[in-house]
């Protein structure tokens, strides 16, 4: 009884859970961005608990260029929030709108922001695989 | 109007021929398109269930007037709420193909594109009144929790108006934009946060808290901030941008939540936006006393 | 404290784990920069004395932000404050110790 009344509230409440943060399919790039934003922090979590378990510890030579993009794509992305969050990138409310009006904080300066964050990204991410593939095994 | 004027107002023959014409083909039926509709009643169902309806579909044909079509013909039993068929109401915001939508401003074969299939749901993340309506209580009691309605302080004002509040073109834009909500529940639907966190108060809710606490008429500013600076407020929001996305009104709920943040953290800083705006001294009363 | 307190150093410590990181990362990672870096050892400990506490307030807070919006029933969401706060201090407690003993301060 217990159960078929849990199973009706399920239906019954149609919440997506925790599925809901990573359904990025049909909206815009920036969902996609927070998604990927949610996970990684998550696993730079995990690494900087380990890296202070066992100090210093890091996973080496391939699977550190795996956590530069990891840790890059968070900085990059972290400083587009940053500006966009404290209502920076995000423009200004309309006074007219056209018939069908797209939204200025998606299509405006913030579009901009979205590509300077990508592109800071690959650049970041390219340094750090090169420090993680050529100067970390020439220093032993 | 005499017939000589009826007669030079009216459309040459060619002009409306061609008008009806093209009216014909609107309304033509072309494709066939299979609709599946989610059908649950919390209150009698174990549990939800898919039913499919072929319908012929002509270009101009909504997905509200498909809705219609099968509630009429097909299963007299479907459950849908709508009112006003214009995009005015907001009362038919549902997932079409996956996306929250107005069905009245939908067009059956724009939301099926190459495919022939379109799959109607309730709104994700409200609970399931019946089939595609949503319940909307919590949804409203959000809206009511940000007190959205001009406060004032000036009770003497109040009690015995002298004129309507002095504002400026410039002031009204910085709220126009949102309020233009029709409420319609797809920002809080589409928002990832609303996913899990029931108690989070909404796209909706705190943009037009962010329109009551810019307005220069208001002098709510420092009553709505515990509110809105509460541990599922403004702050859940991770700007993913999805209720701007969808919003069918260009209301823009995702920069309101942004420009609210800026104006909580320059609060913390000691700023205010404005103070509260005076009475205009009132024309009519004027001349009124001479 | 308000929530837009907590947010507010939420940013302002990743502008610090910007700077202090890439800090941290020259030092051990770049031969050159790293050994001008590490030549004044009571510089470089301030700098990781910073990066610690801007990471574990960082990463602290965001594993709060993510539990509240996933429980966010009022009872639990006071517990998971304090519990994250206080694993937070501790760790930062055994954290400076290790830090103290690797730069030869203890």
């Amino acid at each position: 009884m217990e159960a078929e009344s849990e199973f009706k509230e399920y239906y019954a409440k149609n919440m997506r859970g925790i599925s809901g943060w990573f359904k990025a399919r049909a909206y815009t790039i920036e969902r996609w961005l927070y998604a990927a934003h949610r996970i990684t922090g998550i696993l730079i979590v995990l690494f900087v608990l380990a890296h202070f378990y066992s100090t210093g510890w890091h996973p080496g030579l391939w699977w550190d260029a795996l956590l530069g993009i990891i840790v890059t794509f968070h900085t990059a992305n972290g400083i587009r929030l940053i500006l966009a969050e404290l209502g920076f990138a995000v423009g200004k409310p309309l006074l007219v709108k056209k018939p069908s009006q797209r939204p200025v904080s998606i299509e405006g300066v913030q579009r901009y922001l979205v590509v300077f964050a990508l592109v800071l990204f690959f650049v970041l991410a390219a340094i750090w695989a090169y420090y993680a593939l050529v100067v970390q095994p020439m220093m032993g | 109007m005499s017939s000589e004027e009826a007669k030079e107002y009216a459309l040459p023959p060619e002009v409306l021929e061609e008008t009806i014409r093209a009216s014909e083909e609107l309304w033509k039926p072309v494709r066939k398109i299979k609709f599946r509709i989610y059908k649950y009643n919390p209150r009698k169902d174990y549990a939800p269930h898919w039913e499919e309806h072929e319908l012929e579909v002509s270009r101009g044909m909504t997905v509200l007037d498909a809705l219609l079509v099968i509630k009429g013909e097909m299963d007299h039993s479907l459950g849908v709420r709508y009112s006003c068929r214009m995009g005015l109401c907001g009362s038919c915001a549902m997932m079409i193909n996956g996306k929250q939508m107005l069905a009245c401003q939908t067009r059956v074969l724009e939301a099926a594109g190459d495919g022939d299939v379109v799959e109607l749901r309730p709104l994700d993340n409200f609970p399931v009144e019946r089939d595609l309506a949503a319940d909307f209580t919590s949804f409203f009691e959000k809206h009511k929790a940000v007190k959205p309605w001009i406060i004032r302080n000036d009770e003497v004002e109040l009690n015995n108006p002298t004129g309507p509040y002095k504002q400026t073109v410039d002031e009204y834009a910085r709220y126009y934009q949102f309020t233009d909500c029709i409420k319609c529940g797809a920002c809080l639907s589409a928002c990832p946060t609303a996913a899990t966190d029931y108690e989070y108060l909404g796209p909706q809710a705190l943009a037009q808290a962010y329109r009551y606490m810019v307005d220069t008429r208001d002098d709510g500013l420092d009553v709505r901030i515990p509110i809105v600076d509460s541990e599922h407020g403004c702050w859940r929001c991770h700007f993913a941008a999805s209720c701007s996305d969808v919003c069918p009104r260009g209301v823009d709920p995702a920069q309101g939540i942004q420009l609210l943040k800026k104006l909580l953290i320059k609060r913390k800083f000691g700023f205010k936006p404005h103070k509260p705006a005076e009475a205009l001294p009132a024309k009519v009363k004027a001349e009124r006393k001479e | 404290m308000r929530e837009s307190t907590v947010m507010f150093l939420h940013y302002i410590t990743a502008i610090l784990i910007a700077i202090t990181g890439l800090i941290h990362l020259l030092a051990n990672n770049d031969p050159g920069i790293g050994a001008v870096i590490k030549a004044n050892s009571a510089l470089y400990f301030g700098n990781m004395a910073i990066f610690l506490a801007a990471l574990l307030y960082h990463a602290f807070n965001g594993v709060r932000v993510i539990l509240i919006e996933m429980v966010p029933d009022k009872c639990w969401t006071k517990w998971i404050s304090w519990a994250v706060l206080i694993v937070g201090i501790v760790t930062y407690a055994v954290g400076l110790q290790v830090l103290m003993v690797a730069l030869g301060f203890a």
